[in-house]
């Protein structure tokens, strides 16, 4: 044989099998692809159903919240609330926080959201629906945010279907942890300890949460659509001054911000919304580098799989899994230790609620005097930030593990304030010959909201009637849209503290 | 015919440097974990590792390959690329990986290497006292025999990390 044909059949020989052996090697790389791709999903997806079906274990978890279903009436425990709340939303219906599940359906409930009877009837702004739906953030980008924080409440009824979900807190192609919320960035950046583009993974375990347990306002902001002029209420964060009760107090007096004047005593009252992620920071837990993921989120192990379980909601119901891998200690310790600080900042709140109730009622009785809007002023001034630094440090509710020592302290700042008021106001009585007033009993539900002249039966009425008309509508035409999962309500009962 | 032998050396040249472009080859000189994840068998070991103790102290070669010289290590890297091609390709394995005992004796020695001053009372004991039970490795019981979920977890059979995706490098 020649020489270049003894070539050619050893290089076919060698051709061979090297060809199949590339041929092998690319089926197993796309094996390998196909198990290991991260399943991309649409970044308008906002039905948790469709990301579980990739995630069955963090979706599964999540919808474990829908067991914290007990509804717990605020107003029935402290009906000195009512009083304090007079001529707003919250007189009407405050429960303590369900499951992220039942965020949106306790939104829509609640009396505070009041009975609208078509897209463009109040009470509330589209704002009431920021914290409650990933549609939110589906809506920003479809309409622009301006457009989303313009008009009435109801008017995304039938496009904001979804509670608290997979959309809030992640990016959907890379999965990675998201703030879709400007309003958190923009007021990180004024804040400047922690710019919003510098926040590391741990962060962001906190960030997300921060979107919506933090405190807020809605920010008068006119602005142009195509000629025609609007004004937008977005959702802003105080925290250009620092995020302690003085800084907020001080930044919302400087721009004069009233949420509503009080119906009983005109005093020009604040409503702190949930600074959660204000008072943690102040927390050891959070100066230890903590964040709210690692005890309300604490990772599972299942088999060969690490996750982290979504099942958002107290650490006090995994303390094996949460306290105890840092603490040692038994879990009775560890609720005994809790209680007691839940029973000091209960003792505290309590007695700032009744004195700045009573404040309220004595304010009342001076205007109905013929108190002048000169004498009035320093003790109303008294009163709005007494009330704020309390509401500040209750309504996040966990404040008192949180961060005890600031929600104590903003308790004592609260009760000073309250007492300073009723001091001022008992010269003004005694003024007017009723130094010797005693403001009207509110100690049940009931008697506070006779006192207020609270119209409940109304409301309830009302409201019942939107749920069964309106309500309704919103279902069917969301469904109708595709942009929300029937299944995701199976089983749903109307949970309320008035039906 | 001359052209075409010239052509075929040509073309068996090309199908070479494909295939170690396809196979990433060369990712194998390497000690960067992510080279074992380039087949789906070493995702549950892999992910195990990742959210192991071991993970920021141990890469996967330090401890299934030997440390004492460089020759025994790249004999044992090509011995066990050798094998674990050969089952990839012609899918000989099963979904529950066992450890040879070459492997184990190596995984043993590289435990005791580093972990040498908590062991060194142990391994003076065995010398002196214990019958040994297992020659194949140093001490005579492999550790792992009790610290079981180390670093991989109990639960390494290959199909036990569905749905998991951890195996995006953290």
């Amino acid at each position: 044989m020649k020489k270049p044909t003894i070539v050619f059949i050893l290089c076919v020989l060698a051709l061979v099998p090297m060809v199949l052996l590339t041929i092998s090697i690319r089926e197993n790389k796309a094996e390998q692809q196909a198990i290991n791709a991260v399943p991309a999903i649409s970044d308008s997806e906002t039905r948790s159903s469709e990301w579980g079906k990739y995630y069955p274990r963090q979706y599964d978890t999540y919808m474990q919240t829908r067991k914290s279903d007990k509804i717990e009436d605020v107003l029935k425990e402290d009906p000195a609330l009512i009083v304090l709340w007079a001529g707003y939303g919250f007189s009407k219906d405050y429960n303590k926080p369900r499951g992220h599940y039942y965020a949106l359906e306790d939104n829509i409930n609640t009396l505070r959201t009041g009975a609208p009877v078509d897209a463009a009837t109040g009470p509330m702004p589209t704002a009431c629906w920021t914290c409650k739906s990933p549609d939110v953030g589906r809506l920003t980008k479809r309409d622009g945010e301006l457009e989303f924080f313009t008009g009435k409440w109801a008017k995304y009824g039938d496009e904001v279907a979804n509670s608290i979900g997979c959309g809030d807190c992640h990016d959907g192609t890379t999965m990675k942890l998201n703030v879709n919320r400007d309003f958190l960035k923009r007021a990180l950046d004024a804040e400047g300890s922690l710019k919003a583009a510098d926040a590391t993974h741990q962060d962001m375990r906190t960030l997300v949460c921060a979107q919506c347990h933090a405190e807020y306002y809605f920010k008068k902001t006119e602005w142009e659509d195509k000629g025609e002029k609007k004004v937008a209420q977005v959702v802003t964060f105080p925290w250009a001054n620092g995020m302690s009760a003085e800084n907020i107090e001080a930044y919302y007096d400087d721009i004069n911000f009233v949420d509503w004047t009080h119906q009983l005593s005109k005093a020009p009252m604040l409503k702190a919304q949930h600074p959660g992620y204000e008072t943690f920071v102040t927390g050891v837990h959070s100066r230890n580098n903590l964040s709210c993921a690692d005890c309300h989120m604490p990772y599972v192990r299942e088999g060969a799989v690490k996750y982290s379980n979504h099942k958002i909601g107290s650490p006090l119901d995994d303390i094996a899994n949460t306290c105890l891998n840092c603490h040692s200690g038994t879990e009775k310790e560890f609720k005994a230790v809790v209680a007691r600080k839940l029973e000091r900042k209960n003792e505290l709140s309590l007695l700032a609620s009744d004195i700045l109730a009573k404040a309220h009622l004595e304010a009342a009785k001076a205007w109905e005097l013929g108190a002048t809007e000169e004498e009035m002023k320093p003790a109303l001034q008294d009163i709005r930030h007494g009330q704020w630094r309390w509401d500040y440090a209750v309504a996040s509710h966990g404040g008192f593990f949180h961060a005890p020592e600031e929600t104590l302290r903003v308790l004592g700042g609260a009760i000073n304030k309250g007492q300073d008021a009723r001091l001022k106001l008992r010269i003004i009585l005694a003024k007017h010959n009723a130094a010797d007033y005693v403001a009207p009993d509110f100690s049940t539900k009931e008697k506070a909201q006779a006192v207020i002249g609270l119209p409940f039966e109304k409301l309830v009425e009302e409201k019942k009637s939107f749920l069964n008309s309106l309500r309704q509508e919103w279902i069917k035409q969301s469904e109708a849209k595709g942009v929300y999962d029937p299944e995701s309500r199976k089983d749903m009962v109307l949970k309320t503290s008035y039906n | 015919m001359k052209y075409i032998a010239i052509f075929s050396v040509l073309a068996v040249v090309g199908v070479f440097v494909n295939l170690v472009h396809e196979s990433k080859m060369l990712s194998y000189l390497s000690s960067d974990p992510t080279a074992c994840i380039n087949c789906h068998t070493m995702i549950t070991h892999f992910a195990t590792w990742q959210h192991s103790s071991h993970r920021n102290r141990a890469t996967c070669v330090d401890c299934h390959l030997p440390r004492d010289s460089f020759v025994n290590k790249m004999l044992a890297k090509s011995r066990d690329g050798y094998n674990h091609s050969v089952a990839m390709t012609f899918k000989t394995y099963g979904n529950n990986l066992r450890i040879s005992n070459d492997a184990a004796k190596r995984i043993q020695d590289n435990c005791i290497s580093c972990h040498r001053e908590v062991v060194s009372q142990m391994l003076a004991n065995s010398a002196l006292y214990q019958k040994v039970a297992d020659s194949t490795v140093q001490m005579g019981r492999r550790c792992w025999e009790c610290h079981r979920g180390l670093p991989h977890g109990t639960m390494r059979n290959i199909t036990a990390t569905q749905n998991n995706f951890t195996v995006k490098v953290l």
